[in-house]
């Protein structure tokens, strides 16, 4: 497994964010963790990467602890998501080149180049953050995430702030690259059709729980309790926003 | 600790301090500013009669050097607020970078600028009022060093604080320094103080420093009990400085604080 989540919960004050929640998640696969707003998913990516401590439970990368093996472990992953960003005064190279270094990349100019194409936004490598629009902005994020050829990548929300059209080519590029890098992938996002196209397997959270795992049409099914030969996930998130985790599991 | 990702912080600083006309001001505009007034006072001092010998110098001094451990303290913190600000915590965190790394990385980028804030004032205490400072500089290097110090202990502790308390904290940055002034003894020796406030003062490093930096300039003579006890306080006050931000920083991270930073 490369990742083994246990039991992890985490409280503020009488608030539980995530209660109890264990899932792996394989080498090679994409797996969608998705749930309406306030279910846990960002808080779950953030304690796998050490920047929330957890309650209870553990997080296990690579068959290590973040406890012991920091380093080592956030050396081989990486991490994007629409609510971070980069000092705005320093142009996109720039930002680049100073992850670049963090993650001791070889030939960091050429490596930067590559994903700048890739991701359709080499022409605005010389221009400061504080010009760029989100969705150009979500991109060069998605950059710094490929710098280091991560084994693992968390993408929160990634496709967020683009357009139809740039979210179908940042989607591209990623199967793209997950393919032929093997890189496993643990996703999160609101757009249902996008989980469908993108992940193997997925998380159902709601309010802090996974009320069901499996592939997107077995989740489908179980949820909506009927047989369907396509997965319909956005109608099993309607259902779902609004029913308590008791009531989803007992279902 | 790995050279090359302290080096990747450096270099985000630099480029901070490259394409942000803030950092022009800090680390020039205010120590000229600064040396000028008080230069242009201690020429109207001259003029009385009833001045000590080397007093006049002693301010220069003092202005000088006060000036490099402001500079220093609020440089640090300023240094770690342009990460919150930006949003760039949770990308650097999320990194094998460590805060070890992090802090050392601004601490060389801090006292690279400190040390243009010193040149400039030196400079022009030399030019406009033939104030030597760079003459009796050896004698003076190892209060310098001891005022580094500690401005790097206040750094940590202050960071400490902004990851704890985050931007309600911010003001701290720029005005922690002004809470040690009165009692540092910068322009008017220990003896001046009340007694009651001696004890206090006595422990802080700032005092041992410049009244190190008095003898230096009154005497000649280097006061090797001033530099000890210095040193000593320094090495309690950063043992004390890397306690308290662990503390703060794993309180920040069990609240969540590191991500929602704002």
């Amino acid at each position: 497994m490369l990742v083994t989540v246990e039991r992890l919960t985490k409280t503020y004050g009488k608030f539980t964010a995530v209660q109890d929640v264990s899932f792996v998640v394989h080498a090679g696969e994409i797996a969608g963790l998705v749930g309406p707003n306030g279910a846990g998913k960002t808080t779950i990516i953030h304690m796998m990467l050490g920047l929330i401590s957890p309650n209870a439970g553990s997080v296990r990368l690579f068959g290590k602890s973040l406890e012991t093996d920091r380093e080592q472990i956030l050396q081989r992953l990486n991490f994007t998501s629409p609510y971070m960003a980069f000092p705005v005064r320093l142009t996109v190279l720039e930002n680049l080149r100073v992850f670049a270094g963090i993650y001791n990349v070889r030939d960091p100019a050429a490596k930067i180049n590559e994903l700048l194409e890739q991701f359709g936004i080499g022409r605005l490598k010389k221009k400061p953050m504080s010009r760029l629009s989100s969705g150009e902005i979500t991109r060069v994020g998605l950059c710094k995430a490929f710098l280091n050829d991560p084994e693992l990548l968390l993408l929160d929300e990634p496709t967020a702030y683009l357009d139809p059209q740039a979210a179908v080519q940042v989607r591209a590029v990623l199967l793209d690259l997950q393919k032929s890098r093997g890189t496993t992938i643990l996703y999160t996002s609101h757009n249902m059709h996008e989980v469908e196209r993108m992940c193997d397997r997925i998380l159902f959270l709601s309010k802090g729980s996974i009320i069901a795992t499996g592939t997107p049409i077995e989740v489908t099914c179980s949820i909506l309790n009927e047989d369907r030969s396509a997965p319909a996930l956005e109608e099993v998130f309607i259902r779902i926003a609004g029913r308590t985790p008791d009531e989803a599991v007992s279902n | 600790m790995k050279l090359y990702r302290i080096r990747s912080v450096i270099r985000r600083h630099t480029y901070e301090v490259i394409h942000n006309a803030n950092h022009i001001t800090y680390m020039v505009y205010w120590p000229v500013v600064n040396i000028l007034v008080w230069g242009f006072f201690t020429l109207y001092l001259r003029h009385g009669d009833a001045l000590k010998p080397g007093v006049v110098s002693c301010l220069l001094g003092a202005v000088i050097l006060w000036g490099l451990f402001n500079a220093f303290q609020r440089d640090m913190a300023v240094g770690f607020l342009e990460e919150l600000w930006s949003r760039n915590l949770v990308s650097l965190f999320a990194s094998p970078l460590s805060v070890s790394e992090y802090v050392t990385g601004l601490i060389v980028v801090t006292l690279a600028k400190a040390m243009v804030g010193l040149s400039v004032g030196a400079l022009i205490a030399w030019l406009f009022y033939h104030y030597d400072m760079f003459l009796m500089l050896p004698m003076l290097l190892p209060f310098i060093l001891n005022l580094v110090l500690f401005a790097v202990a206040m750094g940590i502790v202050v960071t400490g604080l902004i990851f704890r308390y985050t931007t309600k904290f911010q003001a701290m940055a720029w005005s922690f320094a002004g809470i040690l002034m009165p009692l540092s003894c910068v322009f008017y020796p220990l003896s001046s103080l009340p007694s009651f406030l001696r004890p206090i003062a006595s422990i802080l490093p700032t005092t041992q420093s410049f009244e190190g930096m008095r003898e230096v300039i009154e005497s000649g003579g280097f006061s090797i009990s001033h530099f000890r006890l210095g040193l000593g306080l320094n090495l309690i006050y950063f043992i004390f400085a890397i306690f308290f931000f662990r503390w703060m920083f794993e309180a920040a991270r069990s609240r969540g604080l590191l991500v929602k930073m704002e």
